[in-house]
This record gives C-alpha cells, structure tokens and sequence, in this order.
C-alpha cells in the first residue's frame, strides 16, 4: 500500500467517524428535543474543527507510522518514505474530487428541496453538513478502488 | 475502469538492463514504485512524457516499451 493509499485510508476512517458522531449527536438531539438553531450551529463548529483536527493530524500519524515500519522493514535509521505525488496520484485525485463535488452537488439539491417541502432552515443546514461528510466519504472509497483496480 | 488497450514490455527491457528493480526505474523517472507496478500490469497508462521517460531510461524508442492494440468493435 503506497503513502498516498494509507493517507486515504486515515481519512476515511475518520470522516467515517466523525459522521457517525454528527449522526449520533443529531438523533440525541432529535429524541431530547434540542434541535434548536444554537445547537447545530455548536455542532457544526465542533464538526468543521474536528475535519480540520483531524486530517492534520491523520497525515503526521500516517508519516510517522509509515517511517516506524520503514525501519523495521528495511533496518535503516534514515527510512526513504515514498511521500511524493505523481501524476497518478494526481490523477486519481482530481477523479475523486470531481466524484466528491457531484456528490456534495446532488445533497446541496436534496437540502434546498427541504425548503419546497417547508421544513425549518436547521433541517437544511444538517443535511448540508450531512452531504459534505457522506461526499467525502464517497470521494475517498472512489480514490481507494481507483489504486486497486487501475484506470 | 481496469486493464488498458495499452501493453507494455518494462519487465522484460528491466531484466534484460541487469535486472534493474522497480524502485530503481521509478527513483529515474521520478513516480513512485506503484506507479510502474500499475503501468507494468497495465492498471495505468502513462502520460505521454512518463512514457518517454521510460523509453529513454532504457535507450529505446516508444514503440518498443509500449504498444497499442485497438478494441475490436465488430465481435
């Protein structure tokens, strides 16, 4: 499994994660009936800041993980890690951003529709935030059965 | 999405440049080591300039390293 696979596969576990959260959060606040404007608006913070956290800190952990196995791989107190994107990561990225962004696109819709069918603005604004976490979801399951399978 | 229309011979001209490795070839035309294991087992066609690349690493022309077989439309 390359560098780039493994980031992608940090990322993934975790935005899996933090939907779960968010998902778990939401139907709480739907059950004790504290789904009011403040408190989405705190959990969508809490979310953006746990994304940004996240990720940051997936790829330090996924850098050191990666050199800890380099050297008892190769016995080498100076591991070579293969950290460098080519063209086909490159490549691979931009098909999962374009399959991320469609995605986004379509639970944009679905969140304006909530508006057609008069429902509240916190409705929408849950699903907007839902729509990004199962986007990046799907964006990054793309991403991993592009190294697999090639292109 | 899987195999290519485009086969190639980068095993083989790696063996026969005494037995040069896979990372080898990619440290020379700067991709990573995955990158020539999804071109050697036709996963990934490569860019016109990579394909160069190649090509020149091993000192012969395009045509030797790549080749091109169209689909047959009519079956």
């Amino acid at each position: 499994m390359s560098f780039q696979q493994k980031n992608i596969t940090v990322s993934l576990v975790s935005f899996i994660l933090i939907l779960g959260f968010y998902s778990l959060r939401v139907i709480q606040m739907i059950g004790n009936e504290s789904f009011t404007s403040g408190n989405v608006f705190w959990l969508w913070g809490i979310i953006i800041g746990l994304a940004v956290v996240v990720t940051i800190i997936g790829t330090i952990l996924t850098h050191i993980v990666s050199a800890v196995i380099e050297v008892v791989r190769t016995g080498k107190d100076d591991p070579k890690i293969e950290d460098i994107e080519d063209e086909r990561d490159q490549l691979i990225d931009l098909k999962g951003t374009k399959v991320t962004y469609t995605v986004y696109s379509l639970g944009v819709f679905a969140a304006m529709l909530t508006f057609v069918f008069g429902l509240q603005p916190l409705v929408m604004f849950s699903l907007l935030i839902l729509a990004g976490l199962v986007a990046q979801i799907i964006g990054d399951v793309f991403r991993l059965v592009l190294y697999r399978r090639g292109f | 999405m899987g195999k290519s229309n485009i086969s190639n011979n980068i095993r083989k001209l790696r063996f026969l440049n005494g037995e040069m490795t896979q990372e080898q070839l990619a440290e020379k035309v700067g991709v990573t080591r995955q990158t020539i294991i999804a071109i050697e087992s036709a996963k990934y066609s490569p860019s016109l300039e990579l394909a160069f690349r190649i090509a020149r690493v091993f000192g012969v022309p395009l045509e030797e390293v790549f080749s091109y077989e169209a689909e047959d439309k009519t079956s």
